[in-house]
């Protein structure tokens, strides 16, 4: 049932030529995170999402000094190494400071497009709007620039759609995930959400549908596991994932930027486009690198992991990450309040052992088991 | 460090300023970021407090180690800047040499220097239950644009909403506008004195304009701060008219780029002056420097200039304008080569900064080095390592004609 998931992610770049060769649209490299991908759909780009890769930093290593994240190190990487070929064009948010400075860094470095969206950072309504009525202008121009088509409003809906139904799908197989825990080993359903990143939107949503139909009649294991929620950026290493179905653990929901917080944005809405990016950047599930004063993580974590049934939750915290490690310390503090179990557990994506994970892991599924909250 | 009679002044000045911070019971107190357009909490009669100056001055005084521990014992990790954690170690144990900050009423917290200091502020905002407000200044990445200009001067009308619910009484136009002359000449008195560092011998080090670096950062927008400055620009002036230089037989000339390493300015003076070379000019101090560029500081379009300003700050740049501007220093200040600081705690001015160092030597013929290190915390800061690349850098200079 999850084989061509595997398979797409089993050999990335074989997968994005067929694709790429098949759809005849130029590949657009997306940073995290957050970047409206209907609009690369709709000037006629193939996005792919780059949340990093578990290679060894060796030439990177030039630019970018040991402090910095993971995923920014190992997607230039890629790039240095000459296994981005494939890629037309970068595509940037400014996410955080490393990000910002890598987008600069790629047009210094590389010969490739790169285009950006800067977040804005304000409550000021009139002010936002014209700052992301120019933003966006200029993003269709550069995206019709690489790809020679013009960006339709037809195919703007027309793109919205699809996207829109690819989460739509997504978040049914979340809400399987949390009412059926053990259905979906943890492993498997990331490599679901890991595919998504590279498969081309119309074949990943028509996977996802097999999938969801041959779900239905799966068997759960006997008894109740220990149910947790998991928390951070990225939930790579993949092949870690697999150490809370080894410790015999049922991830029940999650809290990642290349998981909920994604796929938990609505259908882009675009007969106001504006208006359509500005609920895609900041409506959906609250995000450490989102200033949004609206939406409290620390109310919405709880809920979650109350709403989920969840024991505990474990903060997957993939260095070297700011945003996110600022949060934790107070966040940690409100779960205590709640007599809610946390860990947190630090890597990298060039995880060589993850003995030590997996013992951390074990360790804490034992101490949580049969607790109810 | 040069020793020059102003000091005494700055020292009684940065010391009223920390008192009237700690015991003022009918202002409110705000917490800023140092590239925060202060103008507008100066006006409506608020105390700025920042805590980043806090944090230097702790590390300078080699007191930031046990903050930063006290920090990370609550749980702030090491990845983060170590100014925050100072900032949240000081808070903790009431410590530093002024025995903590007074706690905030409001916050206000610009992203022109880092994006970092959103994450701070909400920490800050949450401890305390405080309102922030963010001035977005973004990256400029395609140079400055009137939608970028639009888009701030929007957020400063917003700004002065702020302040009024804040303050409780209505935004005072006209004293902004005095505030922003007051800021405006300060400004333009600092980058008058970091320009008398063209003089050979250089009267003023870069390391000098970090300890003077305090008043511009924490009292722009006040007559004190302007005094200070004419005060510090005469004696300097003096100095480069008779020819006085800094360090003894200067014979290389280099610019530093990022923050200072505040735990080490004593043993880098020595280090330096012991090699005859002099650190002449620096990105960090020259950006408070810019204010006076603006246009205009009419009523109508105060804001549109302190947007501009405000925007247009070195560490804002896109690469291509921060190598132009850092080959423009070199010629212009007579530089025999840079050093760039490789600073844990400051993603902005350190991520790319190798690739900067390769375009910026091949463009000026000038050698660089990188060298790891962290603003302020001494505990990744590896003496010999540091101390080889710097000899082997001013090695490979050839000294000033």
């Amino acid at each position: 049932m999850f084989a061509p998931f595997y398979a797409a992610i089993a050999d990335i770049p074989a997968t994005i030529r067929r694709h790429r060769d098949r759809l005849e649209r130029p590949v657009i490299g997306v940073l995290p995170a957050y970047f409206p991908l209907e609009l690369i759909h709709a000037a006629g780009g193939y996005p792919v999402q780059l949340w990093g890769a578990g290679v060894a930093i060796d030439h990177a290593e030039a630019y970018l000094q040991p402090y910095c994240c993971s995923v920014a190190r190992s997607v230039l990487e890629l790039e240095m190494r000459g296994r981005a070929e494939l890629i037309h064009a970068y595509v940037f948010t400014s996410l955080c400071d490393t990000l910002i400075n890598l987008r600069e860094l790629y047009r210094r470095l590389f010969d490739k497009p790169v285009l950006g969206l800067s977040i804005p950072v304000t409550q000021t309504a009139e002010g936002l709007r014209g700052f992301l009525a120019d933003a966006i202008e200029n993003l269709i121009k550069g995206f019709e620039a690489i790809t020679g088509r013009r960006v339709s409003a037809d195919a703007l809906r027309e793109s919205a759609s699809r996207f829109g139904r690819v989460r739509f799908l997504q978040r049914a197989l979340y809400r399987l995930r949390r009412e059926r825990p053990g259905a979906i080993k943890n492993a498997d359903f990331h490599a679901v959400l890991k595919a998504g990143f590279f498969l081309p939107v119309d074949e990943y949503g028509r996977l996802l549908e097999n999938l969801l139909a041959g779900l239905d009649s799966i068997e759960l294991p006997a008894g109740r596991r220990p149910r947790l929620v998991l928390s951070g950026m990225v939930f790579d290493p993949l092949y870690a994932q697999g150490l809370f179905d080894e410790a015999g653990a049922d991830v029940v929901d999650d809290d990642f930027a290349n998981g909920w917080r994604s796929i938990s944005k609505e259908t882009l809405r675009v007969d106001d486009l504006v208006e359509g990016v500005a609920e895609h950047l900041f409506g959906g599930a609250p995000c450490c690198c989102i200033h949004n004063p609206g939406r409290d993580r620390h109310d919405y974590l709880v809920r979650k992991i109350r709403d989920a049934g969840a024991d505990g939750v474990v903060f997957w915290y993939v260095k070297f990450c700011e945003p996110d490690a600022f949060d934790r310390p107070q966040l940690l503090a409100r779960l205590k309040q709640e007599d809610i179990a946390a860990t947190v557990l630090e890597m990298d994506l060039s995880l060589k052992s993850i003995e030590s994970l997996r013992t951390r892991i074990q360790a804490f599924c034992e101490m949580i088991g049969g607790l109810e909250i | 460090m040069t020793q020059l009679d102003a000091f005494k002044k700055m020292k009684e000045l940065m010391t009223l300023y920390y008192i009237e911070a700690k015991t003022a019971a009918n202002k409110p107190i705000a917490w800023l970021t140092s590239g925060a357009p202060v103008e507008f909490v100066y006006a409506m009669g608020a105390i700025p407090v920042y805590p980043e100056n806090y944090a230097a001055m702790c590390a300078a005084g080699h007191q930031s180690v046990a903050l930063m521990e006290a920090a990370e014992a609550a749980g702030f990790s090491q990845d983060i800047c170590a100014y925050a954690r100072t900032d949240f170690g000081q808070d903790l144990v009431r410590g530093g040499p002024a025995g903590g900050l007074p706690a905030p009423d409001f916050l206000v917290c610009s992203t022109n220097i880092c994006k970092t200091v959103i994450k701070w502020y909400e920490v800050v905002a949450r401890k305390y239950q405080v309102p922030l407000f963010v001035v977005d200044l973004p990256f400029l990445h395609d140079g400055l644009t009137p939608a970028l200009v639009a888009y701030v001067v929007a957020q400063f009308q917003q700004l002065e909403r702020f302040l009024e619910s804040m303050l409780k009484k209505p935004f005072d136009r006209d004293r902004l506008i005095e505030v922003i002359r007051l800021s405006r000449e300060a400004t333009g008195l600092w980058r008058k004195i970091l320009d008398l560092g063209r003089a050979v011998p250089v009267p003023f080090t870069s390391l000098d304009a970090f300890i003077h670096i305090a008043p511009i950062v924490t009292l722009r927008g006040t007559p004190a701060c302007v005094d200070y400055y004419r005060l510090l620009y005469d004696e300097v002036a003096g100095r480069a008219e008779r020819q006085i230089g800094s360090v003894p037989n200067e014979r290389y000339r280099v610019l530093w780029d990022n923050l200072p390493i505040w735990f080490k300015m004593r043993a880098f003076e020595k280090f330096f002056d012991e090699r005859r070379c002099a650190l002449v000019a620096a990105t960090y101090a020259n950006s408070w420097g810019g204010l006076e560029d603006f246009a205009g500081i009419q009523a109508r379009d105060a804001g549109e200039a302190l947007a501009v300003s405000y925007l247009n700050i070195y560490i804002n740049y896109a690469f291509e304008q921060r190598i132009r501007y850092l080959a423009q220093l070199i010629d212009e200040f007579r530089l025999t080569g840079f050093i760039m600081h490789s600073n844990r705690s400051c993603k902005p001015y350190s991520v790319g900064m190798y690739r900067l160092k390769e375009e910026l030597s091949r463009r000026t013929g000038k050698p660089g080095v990188v060298i790891e290190a962290d603003q302020n915390d001494p505990r990744v800061f590896a003496d010999a390592q540091v101390e080889a690349h710097l000899d082997a850098f001013i090695d490979s200079m050839a000294p000033l004609a």
